[in-house]
């Protein structure tokens, strides 16, 4: 009994310097979008998976750890979240990353997309696209993104009005998760990715838009003008067909 | 205009270093041209194709497209290979310098390697992978708690090879060949995976299902009712925040008997109707039940959840049992998370108590939290006669609790964690029961564990433990510790 006091006492006084010693504000807002699970079968065999939702604090974050880490000036740090916000295509997609470290038996996950399902209040949203590597033979470590919509077929945002999301992987993926549920929940009520979209990075995201959409009205352009000249084209056969049967 | 060669000789040198010589299946390239071996390598991993007519035209002019595609196979290729980040770095480069023809050709290379993906993953029809595990183990009791009738023990513990194969869009086949701990090679799973309507999925056949792994119930050998593998028919509808699930089995034991020669049958009154002799091989029913059950879990939000269980067993002889539980959970923040549960059984026939109960309480800290280690301390009370239908959920390395919980009146488990590095870790485990009844046959059971893990590979680890028991099962003076060594091995 006495050792269970002194075990109990040590345990007790870990987890108060645990406590003291929390870490600091962006390591926190890290944690709580990026979520680890760990799996381990009867053989001891280990699987870890992590998913992260790409919330704007998340990505302001991110950021900032970075810059912090790596001791970039402003413009740097403008530069990687311009980097960033060109990869997500938050504007489009739900983004998610999802990071595997299997120690156990291979993962035969191909398709990928079969595996993965996103619940949105009552809807259940399957990838449009996600990183390919994650269709082959899988042991050790591989990450990679998967994006599901953000607007549905009528354009209406799939997150408006949702309290929180549910992240599902399909336990069949592997021997050590056979048997059990694989899911992440995030509360996104309040995640604005609109937010991001200010400062330098913004501006140079908008800019690679505009120069896309004149790209593209100049391509538009070229195909009507191709058009016109084929109509005019026609148009000066005609009038000279009418003009040769008028002549006759 | 030869851009191609130079290309492909310069991506097959710094990717690939292996395999040397590499067969050429293209029989316009001479055999001393100076890129013949690259060509080769790149044509056996499906980097680079020849023309229908089997020629590669090496001198042909190649296309800003051509070159695009075959930048990107080989991205994916060396990516698959593990190159060094020199080599993907540099091919990145490239991809950069076509990035443009990559674009206007994206589409189409994504849903080309989206199928070429899944035809070489069902090429053949069958997937198959493995596992098993050698243990060495030496204790100090010969016979005792760790090993069988020495003090030493050399043992190919557990191995498994698995198979699957998609039959079609709906429907998969899944089995797994295996051996446990003084058991036969067996088919220890095989059922199907069918996708039904309305989202529901089933299985059917011998499959394995873990409730109480699905809520963190648990972290050492074994959950106290789940985590089994039943004959019968399994339903899960998952939805927006949570799941339901149902399913019914049924326990054919196919008891042989042996000993009888004579089996003796009578009517109501006492009387013989029927008398057969030499029956030997006859099957008991006394073990044989249906098991029914249901449950649902659902979570409020990303910090707060519950499920509601229950199991019952109807058999064929004996009186039927049950039990349900309700277990929630709250995670204060990503790191640290508490867990409870309330069990109550109903055992039928037994003396004493015949429907105990129990309650559990769990807090679950990662690593991440502290720094240095994680923690895991585990509280449970138990009610007289309480009892597991599984495995001693405590007994990882010889017994300590076996399934008769309630001999205990409560149970103390902690384990820590220590993750050094991808290679690297160690783990304590302490586990103090205390007995139920007095004596001085009786005594409070403790079991501690010191290990050390090393991943050699992904593939390949190393488990070097020491773990003493006292009192075994509460009985005074069962005590024996063990050093193991456990090699682990995946495909």
């Amino acid at each position: 009994m006495k050792l269970k006091k002194q075990y109990i006492c040590t345990v007790l006084l870990i987890l108060t310097l645990g406590v003291v010693s929390s870490g600091f504000a962006s390591d926190k807002i890290l944690s709580r979008w990026s979520k680890t699970n760990h799996y381990e079968n009867d053989l001891g065999n280990e699987l870890w998976i992590t998913a992260t939702y790409y919330a704007s604090e998340y990505v302001e974050a991110l950021v900032q750890s970075e810059a912090e880490k790596n001791l970039w000036t402003a413009d740097e740090a403008e530069q990687y979240k311009y980097q960033l916000l060109k990869t997500l295509n938050l504007t489009e997609y739900i983004p998610i990353f999802i990071g595997i470290d299997n120690r156990g038996p291979s993962m035969h996950m191909a398709p990928f997309s079969d595996h993965i399902t996103l619940w949105v209040g009552k809807k259940k949203l399957q990838p449009v696209d996600y990183d390919k590597r994650f269709n082959f033979k899988l042991q050790g470590k591989r990450d990679g993104f998967i994006y599901f919509p953000r607007y549905d077929e009528k354009g209406k945002p799939v997150l408006q009005g949702v309290k929180s999301i549910r992240l599902a992987i399909n336990g069949n993926v592997s021997p050590i998760t056979m048997g059990k549920t694989i899911d992440y929940i995030w509360d996104v009520v309040d995640d604005n990715p609109e937010k991001l979209y200010t400062g330098k990075a913004a501006a140079r995201l908008e800019l690679d838009r505009l120069i896309k959409r004149l790209e593209k009205l100049n391509d538009q352009k070229k195909e009507l003008e191709g058009k016109l000249a084929e109509v005019e084209s026609e148009l000066q056969q005609v009038q000279k067909r009418v003009e040769e049967l008028q002549r006759q | 205009m030869k851009k191609m060669l130079a290309l492909v000789a310069v991506v097959a040198l710094v990717a690939f270093a292996a395999p040397a010589f590499a067969a050429n299946p293209f029989m316009d390239v001479p055999m001393n041209h100076w890129a013949y071996d690259a060509v080769g390598q790149l044509a056996a991993r499906g980097v680079v194709s020849g023309y229908p007519d089997g020629s590669y035209k090496g001198n042909q002019p190649m296309t800003r497209y051509e070159m695009a595609s075959l930048v990107a196979r080989a991205l994916a290729v060396v990516d698959m290979n593990k190159a060094s980040k020199q080599d993907v770095e540099m091919l990145k480069k490239l991809v950069v310098e076509f990035k443009d023809e990559l674009d206007a050709l994206g589409v189409k290379v994504d849903k080309l390697d989206s199928r070429v993906a899944v035809l070489e993953e069902n090429l053949g029809g069958w997937k198959l992978w493995g596992e098993f595990r050698f243990d060495a183990k030496f204790a100090d009791e010969k016979g005792g708690l760790y090993t069988d009738n020495e003090d030493v023990d050399f043992d190919l513990n557990r191995y498994r090879i698995w198979m699957s194969k998609k039959v079609d869009d709906k429907v998969t086949f899944i089995a797994r060949l295996g051996k446990g701990e003084g058991t036969n090679v067996a088919w220890q799973r095989y059922y199907i995976d069918v996708k039904m309507p309305w989202d529901v999925n089933m299985w059917a056949g011998l499959w394995l299902f873990d409730w109480e792994g699905d809520d963190g119930l648990y972290t050492d050998n074994d959950a106290r009712f789940t985590d089994r593998s039943l004959q019968g028919f399994y339903f899960a509808k998952p939805f927006s925040m949570g799941e339901f699930a149902l399913y019914a089995a049924r326990k054919d034991t196919n008891t042989t008997v042996t000993g009888f020669d004579t089996l003796v049958q009578f009517d109501d009154d006492g009387n013989i109707i029927d008398e057969m002799d030499n029956v030997a091989g006859i099957q008991l029913a006394a073990d044989e039940y249906y098991e029914y059950a249901g449950r649902v879990k659902f979570n409020f939000n990303e910090n707060f959840w519950m499920s509601g269980n229950y199991i019952k067993r109807d058999y064929e002889v004996s009186e039927d049992e049950s039990v349900w539980w309700a277990a929630m959970g709250v995670h204060f923040n990503p790191e640290w998370a508490f867990k409870g549960a309330y069990y109550k059984e109903d055992l039928g026939n037994v003396t004493g108590e015949d429907k105990p109960g129990a309650w559990q309480a769990i807090l679950d800290v990662d690593q991440e939290a502290l720094g240095f280690t994680s923690v895991w301390i585990e509280y449970m009370d138990f009610d007289e006669n309480f009892k597991a239908w599984t495995d001693g959920p405590w007994d990882d390395y010889g017994t300590v609790t076996g399934k008769a919980l309630g001999n205990y009146d409560n149970v103390l488990f902690v384990r820590l964690n220590q993750k050094w590095n991808d290679k690297w870790s160690t783990f304590q485990r302490y586990l103090s029961g205390s007995a139920r009844g007095t004596g001085v046959l009786v005594d409070d059971t403790t079991n501690w564990t010191f290990g050390v893990k090393y991943y050699y590979t992904p593939a390949l680890s190393f488990e070097l433990a020491y773990d003493k028991i006292e009192n075994s099962m509460t009985v005074n003076g069962l005590d024996d510790n063990v050093v193991r060594l456990r090699t682990r091995v995946t495909f």
